[in-house]
This record gives C-alpha cells, structure tokens and sequence, in this order.
C-alpha cells in the first residue's frame, strides 16, 4: 500500500499545479504525490493539513471549490507506516473540472489534527463520523459528538481491532438534541425519526416559536449498518448485495458505481455491451429515484395522486429489473467486469414498454404539479441555497444543479460510454425547492432520452470481460474441464486479487456524485471501502436551511433533498 | 465535447387547471378500477405476480437419476455466501466417481439475502433456484430448511424453477423432484400457460 | 560466495546453493512441483525452468547451483511460456475433482495455474485416462488421477522414513504411483505423505472431508507430544481445532510431523476435559475456582511447610516457574520427576523425529531447577505422614499404582488436570486446566531450544493455563505473583536464570533459539537436530 513517508515524486506529478503550488508553499511539509490509476494523491504532514487545504481551495489556478468527503483510515501494523491512522479528503474543481486526494497521517499516540470545517461547511460531519469511527480528534470542530453510532456505544468500530460482532445495546434515546436557553417559551418538538415526512428514519429536534422554526439539529444513525466494515470482511464480489442496500431505491445504480470503482482499481473494463446496459438500467433507476423523490415529497404537502400515477412507472422498471436480473429491489445484477448473464431474449420490447409507462408518469406529473398553484406557493422561494453555499456543503446532483452549478459527472468525466449519448444537464437558477423539482423532471425526460438512444446502438459481445482473474469462467466449461473449474474455486474461495493501490471511483447516481474510495492491500478483501453518500453532503445543510422557515416549509424542503437512509446512514 | 447545458425554466404561470385535472385523474381511475377492471392492484393471493424465469426465490437442490442429491458437498455455496447463510456437512459416498454427499446442508432461509451467489458458484448446477417467495413460518426453527425438505420442496406447486445456471451439464443431467411432481400430480408443465386464473396475465 | 542476480534483484548465497533456494530467500516464488526443501532433488516436472543468460535453453532452477555472476530471469516471456505449457501438460489427465478433493485451497495446480496458467483446456473429459480413485492406503487415501508424478512421497519413503512403500508401476500416460499390492502405510509418519503431496492424491483420512482449508485459521505453536518439540501450525475454525500440520524447522523437524502427534489434536476439543473446580467432600463439589484457590491456599497455609509440590514436565517454562513460586511461598518440598522422564531425554524411539520421554519441557523443568528434593523422598514422607498437603502440576503421580497407599495418607491432595480419568479421584481438589493449544508460554526441548508457543483456541469453561491456577493461589495465599501475562513471566524466567538471560520473547517466535553454553541437564548437538 502507498506509504506515507516520504518518497521520491516522480516527474511528471512534480509537473502538476497542485503539487507545484503546495511544494513551494508547503516545502518539506509536502511528503508525497502520486498519480495511481489517473488519481491525484498527494500526502502532506499533518501540521500543513488546514494551510493546504486553503490553498486549494483559494488558489485561483487551482479552485477546489467543492467538498467531496474525508475520511479516515486504520493502517494498524502495516509495514512502512509509522503513523496508524490516515485522513484522507477529496475535493473537486467545478471550474477546472479536476478531482484531487489529499492525505496526511495521523498517529495513534496522539490522534488529533486541525479541522476544516470552517473552511468548507461539508466537512463538519465527515469530521464528526471520522471520530466517531476511529477515534480521530479535530481540533477546533463546534461538535465533536458521535453521529452514526448511539450514545451508548463504547469505542470506535472501524478501527482493525474492533471485533466485527461487537455491539452495544442503547437503552434510551439521547433526548435533548438542542441547547434551549432557560426560560424560553419556544415548543421543543422532535420531527421524526417515526415520522412518515422523515423518508427512512432520521430526526430533526426543532425549536419553534410559533410555526416558525428557530434552530434545529439533526440525529442520524439509525439505520448505520457499518457497510464499510462488512466491505472489509467480505471479497470484491460479496461486496456487491450490500451496495445494493445503500440507496436502495435505485439499487443498480450503486453497483454500477462499485463495478466501476474496482474496475478502475484491477484496470480491467467492462465491454461495450455491458456498458451499455448498465447505462440503459441506471437511467431507469435515476427515473425511478426521481419518481420517488417527487411523489413522496408532495405526498407530505398532502398532493396523493401524483404518487398513485407516476408510482406504476416504477413498477414497469420493476419488472424489467426482474426480467433481467431475477430481483426487483435488490438486484445484484453488476460483477466486476460487467454483468452477471446477458439481458432477456425481450429487452429491448421490455424497455419500450418502460419507457412507454416512464413516459407517461412525467407527463402525469407534469400536468398536475408544475404550474399547480398550490405546489407553487408550497415549493417557491422555499428552501433557497446560494452556489457558493452549496459547493461548499458539498451538494451534487440534481439539489447542486437547482442551485445553478452545470455539474454532472456523465458530461463532465464520462464512463460507461456516456460520451455517446446525447444529452442535456438541467440547471436551476435560484436554488429553491422549484428548481429543484423542475431539474429532477428534465433529468427524467433526459434519462428517457439516453436509454432510447442506447437501446439503439446497443452492441453485441460479451457482456463480462474475459480476464480470467476477475470474472467466473461459463458454466459449460466448469462442467468439462479442469482448468475452467479450477479457475472457478480459486475466484469463489480466493476472489479477485487487486494490485495494492488505492482509486476514488464515482459515478452519478440518482442523488449526486456517488463515489467509493477502496483501499487495496493486495489482498482479497478490501483494506478501506468509504462510501461517498451523496444524500449525506446534501442533508447536512438541512438544519442550517429550515432555521427561520417554517414547519411546513421544513417538510417540504428534507422531500425535496431525497435522503434516503440507507446511504445516509449506511 | 461541448457540455449543452439548458436552464429549466420557472418562470410558468400556475393556475388552478392542475388541480382539476387531478380531479379528473382521480375519477378516471375510479371508474377504471371499479368498472373496467383496469386496476393496478393484484389481488394476492388468489392473484399472484407473474415472475420471470431467473427469478430469485427459494432454493432448490437438485437431484441426479437416481434421486440422490446432486450435491457433493464442496462448500462453494457456503464460501461466497455474503449472509454466511449455508451451514454443510460432509459424508463419504460409496461411489468412487462421485465420493463425497453432504450429510447435512442447511439454508437460514431469515439471513439468506437471495443474491443468488450460491447458484452462480456452484460447479455441480446442484442448487438453483425457484420461482417462489413465500416464506411464511411460525416460529425462527420452521424457517431454517434443511437437505430434505430443500430436494422435495411439496409447495412448489406454483412456481417454477427460477434463477439456474444458462448452461446445463448434459453429461450429468439434474431433475428438479418438485418439478417433477407438478407434472406428474397436476399436469403442470413450467413454462406453458396455466388455466384457472391463478397467474395475472400481462 | 558466489553473487547473482534474479529479476533484478541481487544476492550473495553460499556455494552450492541452487537458484530455487536462493530466490526463495529473496521471497521470490518459482513455480514447482516436484522440489521439497527437505527431500532431494529430482527436477522431473520441470515446472521451475527459468531463463539464465548465457544459456541458450531454459533450466531448471532446483537443480542449477548458483554462479557467480549469474543472470536469472524467472518470468521472462520464454520462461512463462514454459510455466504454461508445463502446467498444461501436468492437466491433459487430470480428473474435474476439485468439488470432492480436499486438497482445494492448499493445491500447487490451482495455485500455478492462477498465477502461470490461465490457458484455456484443448482436452475432451472423455479422452482423459482413468486411474484407480479413492483406494485406501490406511491413514491415507489415494487417487491415481490426480498425481502429477513428481515423486515426492516416493523420495520421502526412501529418504526419510527409509520404508519405500511407494512406486511407479505401468508406463508413459498410464504411469501411477501405487503401494505394492495396495498395501497400507503402516509407519507412523503417513500424514507427512499427505502434507508433501502437492495435489490431492495422497489426503489425510482424518481429515477426509471435514473442513475446507479456507475457513481455517492458522496459530504457530509447538508439539507437547515428546521431548523433540516438533513446530506446527493449529488449524482452527471458530475455536475449534480441525487438525495440526508441520510448520518448518530446518533445526528440528524440518518439515515432518509424526502421526501421533497429529493425532493429539483430538484430545483438545475432548468430552472429557475438566472444565470445572471441584473439591471433595462426602461427594465430590463443584466450585468456583476462586473457591477452590481460597481453600488451597488455607490448607497451604496450615501446612506450614509440612506440604510437597511435584511439577509436571507437561508445563511450560511460565507454568514452572509460578509452580515454584508457589512451593517456594508454602516452603515445602519440590520436584517433578514421576516416572524419571529426564532419563529419557534424549533417546529416540526411531531415526526420524519421535524421542522415549513423551513430555514437551523436562529440558525445562531441569533447567529451572525444580528437580530438587527427590521424588523417592516426598513419596516417603508422604508414607510416614509427613505430609498435609500435596499439590500436583499434572496426574502422573495419580497413575501409579504403587504410589496409592501413600497418597492416601496426605489429607489434602490437589491436582491440575486437564481431562477426566479414574485416577482423579485419588486426589481431594481438582483444578481444570488448560491444555498447550489454549494458552501462550515457552518449552525447552531437548535440544535445550526454547520454542514459544501460542493458544490458538479459548478453554473450555473455567479451564486456565497452570501457571494463572498456581497465580490464583498464590493470590489467596497473601504472595501475589506480580505477572498477568505468560510474557511477563518469561521475562522473569530469564531474569532468574543466566542462561535463559539473553532470550527476547518476541525474538522466540519462529523457530526459537538454542540456549548458549553448559548448564544443569543435558546439552543437545546440531547433529540429534537431523531427523
């Protein structure tokens, strides 16, 4: 695994802005830089961590605007690392369209480092879940509190030498979210987590005064199933059913983004067909998350019928999933290296179909929401969030694009073939919930158009890649010959064996920039998987944003932001 | 390539028309569904939803000629498991050319994710698939299904075999008891159509 | 000493080192089939060609001793083509019995093949030729069909246990390894068999179809079966042991186990294993084993020195050392040799690895001075009721029948026992122990080479290591040992004894280290190291 002492830059990542800049600025701060996969890494000392930080992002060569995720990781006894513990964030340049990895090593005898959450709003519950986690100290951070575990849990679960079926039993809820001022008159109520407006289970204490709301704070973690950790337990492959339970209701689209992440890892692409397909099946599912999204967000303003009708798309896609795949929901379709077996004989006639039944929910929903008076004064002017407010929470997606920024990683870093398609990205202008709503409904009638176009162009081939190290050999050779079956018990016992490295792989889900950073040791399990979760960045701004709205103004914002628990909390 | 980026524009009038087509939807749906049968809903269960052939029910392990089971006990299924769901034991077969059998081979079918893996790692197409979902029990103990009731599977009636391998073993063919048993007790060939209303058709 | 290079890398080796071995110290992998470190070489599979320069063919690594200068490549693109084609001409035969072969997850063609094959099959199963399966040899199995005829049980029965039993019987593609008239193996070293075939034609028959190897877990510890102290590895799933296998020692066993050793791994997991505290009274008593502790060391106490403590050369090092604590603390009698185990030390009860003295640390127990007043005379004083308490570090005193009469005139007998047997009953307290794969500590063999050893498994129940027993009572006692950790108390073993001084315990994991100079017992020589 890359080491961070100091080693030697190679010449052409010397050669590179960032690592230019923060040389001159950091000198010998600055321990290492590499270029992995296409990956920018660079690895400066932990005292130069918060004036790095501010170069990239001010500099205006290099403009790292947007907050992606930071993270930590436990290298417990690994050789060549000294320090035990490694923060690791990732920042992007909407400008200069570039992704950049920058790291420094933390020990274990003294496992503090300055935060950054007044630098990029994003950062403050990475930082606190980064603690929460590992045991890692930010110093200076406003609430350095568990966030993803409960009150009652004892020690920090991600770290290598936390048992991986140790739990802690929490006997009462932590009730006071919020600090109320003696003698105030304000109601305390709590919103959620039993709440049907609170879509999976999150909670929101809220101080009101009258129907407005005063302050707020959220409480995440009850559905935190430490993904990450199952990821380090299991192979490449078993990984793959847990993605499908992170943002489950557009589960393929999270297997799409691990299958790219490792692929990108071992260098070993998917072909033509298989790409294809999973990009005809991931719009379907970003339909299908933005049919959710819209339907139950006017659910909870009291608009039930718009949920009835555009809901019978997603059944369609339903089927075409379990067509293919044998699953609805959870579909486990991906494998490294493509699918797990070739589409239906009728896919295409089984897409049109979809499409037909997609088709007709838009313009369902259309009609009855987009210039409905009463959805127009519930969804106007509410919820506004400024660009430079919401590439610094680290927003993406279809809730970065109301607010105004062209970000989507289809044009901007194209992958599975997305540079063959025709399509436009919908932008926002003021950032409300309206605009969010409408860029949701374009995107709708955008993914329509990339699968009708995909479906055309749709190539014949294989739909696993031929490497016999990752992917399993045909059924009809495990049965005939001993090399096939060999191959097939060293895949199932053994799995794929990545070369050490680490890549940051992402994708544009349905809620944004989904990314997964995998750690590699070599070895058949992952050493780190961090989910980047779309849904967290966005969600983060909600207590901020609902202080001075109103109640009802609050539900119709968390709809709008499309949390959904399962990635919020993984 | 020139990002072609469009500006959603919100600046439409609203108005009350929306509202009342919503009116309109509702009642269109009403009469639809109370008179023309056009539902959405299925009435389960004398209705059941019409599954594809891969689908990813409930196992079955599968039989050779002779009805002993296909299985060989080579802990593939349990390996890849990500529930860690399959429990096996090992036994010694007398047959040279096939020697081993598993003497106990349980699915908690409560933890079992039906991902499906199983299947696509056995070497011997001796577990697959069927096409139900049905997992109704009484008690945790009922739902832990061992060897035996696995190869017999008498609530098969319904379904039929689903998620199986594409490729089949022609020198070691498997018969599928359950299967078997809906053609020879009901007439029941999988794949053709059945009578009675007892699928919705699409 | 000549210096060469391979894959770029450099190294200077001893002469007549062959190039496998000096890749191998530079952790570089040649593929082969048929080379053992431990066996001679035959260079018959011809898996481990690798390219030289200079020389116009590919050679084989196992059997080209190192030239100065030397230049090897051992995956340049000739080299790998002949990995592969090697490899797919060991397959032309080789049945599809990977689902039913217990060799997967430890089979050098399955291996090889991930890393130098990847070819695709040009043979039809049918066109494959057939071969005798599934014969039984005793306590091994055989399938014909899966040998890759590299030869390497036949060299170990001619090298090594001298008992030839196997043989090449028929011709070109037909060619099989058999016993003559399938006769069994009859010595005791049959397991190796299983352990040197690289395939899945020679299996162990006790562990036919138990475990795939991929769920066990490996912990390195050491034979309690003789005075030799054979290293091994624990192979163990969720705290159950599943079998033992050699781990390599080239001053020790090498790579050999014996068969009564594998077989010791049957009474960890045993029924009978005394997982409780008992004290008699009008019936025997289960207690706590705090309980039981108070009231050894009350009756310690009460002794005042009227008491006799007989070690056990069973006990690790840390184990002897708390039980000389302890007689030390009640300041009675001490020794341990029931039976005269040190006079067997050394004797062999065959050439190949097995010594007569069937204990794991009598080098220890003479190291640590605890052969000190004499078995014969605390057997007389306990006869002449002398005696109020005697405490046991194992039962061997229990099982002699001459002893009998004269136990039973000591009121309080205790004993640390690990399994049940009629003879606890001549005892009044019973302690249950941990057994060597439960707890971590050191043996001295009879080499006087201390070997660490590590628990790969928890104790049944309120089962401890004997040194945490004799740490308890000495606790009740108003002495308290002072050390919480097997580590702790070697560093005091070493702190109390010049010749143990220099030992570091973390140092002694591996393959130990040999104690420097004379000192009480006996010495071993390099020489009694080859087996």
């Amino acid at each position: 695994m890359a080491s961070a002492t100091a080693m030697a830059i190679a010449p052409e990542v010397l050669a590179r802005p960032a690592v230019r800049l923060l040389q001159e600025a950091l000198g010998e701060r600055l321990r290492a830089a590499s270029d992995f996969r296409g990956d920018l890494a660079i690895t400066v000392d932990r005292r130069a961590w918060v004036d790095a930080v501010r170069l990239l992002r001010d500099h205006p060569e290099l403009a790292f605007e947007m907050f992606l995720d930071l993270c930590a990781a436990d290298y417990l006894d690994v050789e060549g690392r000294p320090e035990r513990f490694e923060v690791v964030l990732h920042l992007y340049s909407v400008s200069k369209k570039h992704h950049l990895r920058l790291k420094t090593p933390v020990p274990e005898s003294d496992p503090r480092l300055a935060t950054i959450s007044h630098l990029f709003k994003g950062a403050n519950w990475f930082e606190r879940e980064a603690w929460d986690l590992y045991g890692v100290v930010f110093e200076g951070h406003p609430n350095l509190s568990r966030l993803l575990t409960h009150d009652a849990f004892v020690g920090h679960p991600l770290r290598k030498d936390y048992p991986q079926g140790q739990r802690h039993v929490l006997k009462s809820p932590k009730q006071m979210l919020l600090n109320v001022p003696a003698g105030s008159e304000h109601l305390l109520v709590n919103i959620g987590p039993s709440h049907p407006a609170m879509h999976g289970t999150f909670r929101v204490q809220a101080l009101l005064d009258g129907e407005t709301i005063v302050d707020g704070e959220a409480e995440l973690g009850y559905m935190h199933r430490n993904f990450e950790k199952m990821a380090e337990n299991r192979t490449y492959w078993q990984v793959i059913p847990y993605t499908d339970r992170l943002n489950y209701c557009s589960s393929f689209m999270n297997g799409h983004g691990w299958a790219l992440a490792v692929e990108k890892l071992l260098g070993v692409p998917a072909p033509p067909r298989a790409e294809a397909v999973r990009v005809i099946l991931s719009e379907f599912s970003r339909i299908m998350d933005h049919i959710v999204c819209i339907a139950t967000n006017v659910v909870d303003l009291g608009a039930i019928t718009p949920f009835f009708v555009m809901f019978r798309a997603r059944e369609a896609v339903y089927d075409l999933l379990e067509a293919c795949c044998g699953a609805r929901l959870t579909v486990s379709y991906v494998r490294i290296g493509g699918l797990a077996q070739d589409v239906p004989e009728d896919f295409a006639a089984r897409c049109q179909q979809a499409l037909a039944s997609c088709r007709e929910a838009w313009q369902a929903g259309h009609e009855l929401l987009t210039r409905n008076i009463i959805f127009c004064k519930r969804f106007r002017d509410v919820g506004v969030l400024s660009r430079e407010d919401a590439l610094s929470w680290g927003w993406a997606g279809s809730c970065l694009r109301g607010s105004g920024v062209a970000y989507d990683v289809r044009k901007d870093h194209p992958y599975s073939g997305y540079e063959q398609y025709d399509f436009d990205v919908p932008v926002g202008t003021l950032g409300d919930c309206y605009d969010r709503y409408l860029v949701r409904m374009e995107e709708i009638s955008q993914s329509l158009r990339i699968v009708e176009q995909a479906l055309a162009k749709l190539p014949g081939g294989p739909v696993i890649t031929d490497d016999k190290r990752v992917a399993l050999p045909p059924k009809a050779e495990v049965y005939s010959n001993i090399e096939a079956l060999m191959n097939h018990f060293k895949l199932v016992y053994e799995g794929i064996l990545p070369p050490p490295g680490e890549v940051y792989g992402y994708t544009e889900a349905a809620n944004g920039e989904l990314g997964y950073y995998i750690v590699s040791d070599g070895s058949k399990n992952p050493w780190r998987v961090k989910v980047r979760p779309p849904c967290y960045n966005n969600y983060q701004a909600f207590p901020q944003m609902i202080k001075g709205a109103m109640l009802a103004d609050a539900v119709a914002i968390i709809g709008g932001l499309n949390v959904i628990a399962g990635e919020l909390d993984r | 390539m020139a990002v072609s980026v469009v500006v959603v524009d919100r600046n439409l009038r609203p108005g009350v028309g929306p509202i009342l087509k919503g009116f309109w939807v509702t009642f269109k749906n009403f009469v639809e569904s109370a008179f023309l049968g056009k539902a959405a809903t299925i009435q389960y269960p004398e209705q059941k939803r019409q599954v594809s052939s891969r689908y990813r029910g409930i196992h079955i392990l599968t039989q050779r000629e002779d009805g002993t089971p296909k299985c060989v006990a080579c802990y593939m299924c349990a390996t890849v498991c990500p529930a860690e769901c399959i429990y096996i034991e090992a036994g010694e077969r007398p047959e040279k050319t096939i020697e081993k059998y598993p003497t106990r081979f349980e699915i908690d079918l409560l933890r079992c994710v039906y991902c499906g893996f199983c299947v696509d790692a056995c070497p011997e197409e001796a577990i697959i698939m069927s096409g139900e979902n049905n997992l109704v029990g009484t008690s945790r103990e009922e739902l832990l299904i061992d060897r035996d009731r696995l190869m017999a599977r008498s609530e098969l009636v319904e379904h039929e075999a689903g998620y199986r391998p594409v490729d089949h073993d022609v020198r070691r063919p498997v018969r599928i008891a359950a299967l078997e048993r809906l053609r020879d007790e009901h007439g029941i060939v999988p794949g053709m159509p059945q009578g009675s209303g007892a699928r919705r058709q699409r | 000493m000549p210096k060469c290079t391979i894959d770029g890398k450099q190294i200077e080796v001893a002469a007549g080192t062959t190039v496998i071995q000096a890749a191998e110290l530079l952790g570089i992998h040649i593929p082969h089939f048929c080379w053992h470190p431990d066996l001679p070489v035959d260079g018959n599979c011809r898996m481990c060609l690798v390219e030289i320069e200079k020389m116009p063919k590919l050679q084989i690594a196992c059997n080209t001793q190192v030239t100065d200068g030397m230049v090897v490549q051992t995956e340049s693109p000739k080299a790998a083509e002949a990995h592969r084609t090697t490899l797919e001409f060991l397959l032309v035969n080789h049945p599809i019995d990977c689902p039913v072969c217990d060799q997967a997850g430890e089979c050098y063609l399955q291996d090889n093949y991930m890393a130098h094959g990847l070819h695709e099959s040009k043979v039809e199963l049918e066109d494959k030729v057939r071969k005798r399966k599934v014969v039984d040899l005793g306590p091994i199995m055989l399938d014909a069909e899966r040998c890759v005829l590299c030869s390497r049980c036949l060299r170990f029965e001619k090298e090594v246990t001298g008992t030839n039993s196997f043989e090449f019987v028929n011709r070109g593609d037909n060619t099989q390894i058999s016993t003559f008239e399938n006769r069994p193996i009859t010595h005791e070293y049959a397991g190796n068999l299983a352990d040197v075939c690289p395939v899945g034609a020679l299996l162990s028959h006790d562990f036919r179809f138990k475990m795939r190897v991929w769920f066990l877990k490996s912990h390195e510890s050491v034979c309690p079966g003789c005075s030799t102290g054979c290293n091994l590895f624990v192979d163990e799933r969720d705290g159950e042991v599943q079998r033992l296998r050699p781990r390599r020692n080239p001053d020790v066993n090498k790579s050999w186990l014996c068969d009564p050793g594998r077989a010791l791994y049957h009474a960890i997991g045993s029924q009978t294993r005394v997982t409780g505290a008992r004290v008699k009274g009008a019936v025997w008593e289960g207690v706590s084993l705090a309980d039981a502790a108070q009231r050894v060391a009350a009756a310690l106490k009460e002794a005042a020195g009227a008491s006799a403590f007989l070690a056990s050369p069973q006990a690790s090092n840390e184990d002897l050392f708390a039980f000389r604590a302890l007689a030390e603390a009640a300041g009675g009698r001490l020794d341990f040799r029931v039976g005269s185990p040190e006079a067997r030390l050394r004797e062999r009860l065959d050439n190949v690895l097995q010594r007569a003295d069937r204990n794991p640390n009598t080098q220890g127990c003479l190291d640590l001075g605890l052969g000190r007043d004499g078995v014969g005379a605390i057997l007389a004083a306990c006869a002449a009721g002398q005696l109020k308490a005697l405490v046991l570090q194992g039962p061997e005193l229990l099982r002699v029948p001459e002893a009998a009469d004269a136990l039973a005139k000591v009121p309080l007998v205790v004993v640390m026992a690990t399994h049940e047997g009629p003879e606890l009953e001549r005892a009044s307290v019973v302690l249950p122990a941990a057994v060597w794969a439960e707890a971590e500590g050191t043996f001295t063999n009879y080499q006087r080479r201390v070997q660490r050893f590590r628990g790969a498994v928890p104790p049944p129940g309120d089962a401890r290591a004997r040194w945490e027993l004799a740490a308890a009572v000495l606790e009740a006692f108003g002495r308290p040992l002072g050390a919480t950790s097997a580590r702790e108390l070697f560093v005091r073993v070493a702190a109390a004894h010049a010749d143990y001084a220099g030992l570091d315990y973390r140092a002694l994991a591996g393959s130990g280290r040999v104690l420097p100079g004379a000192g009480s017992g006996v010495a071993g020589s390099a020489q009694e190291a080859r087996a």
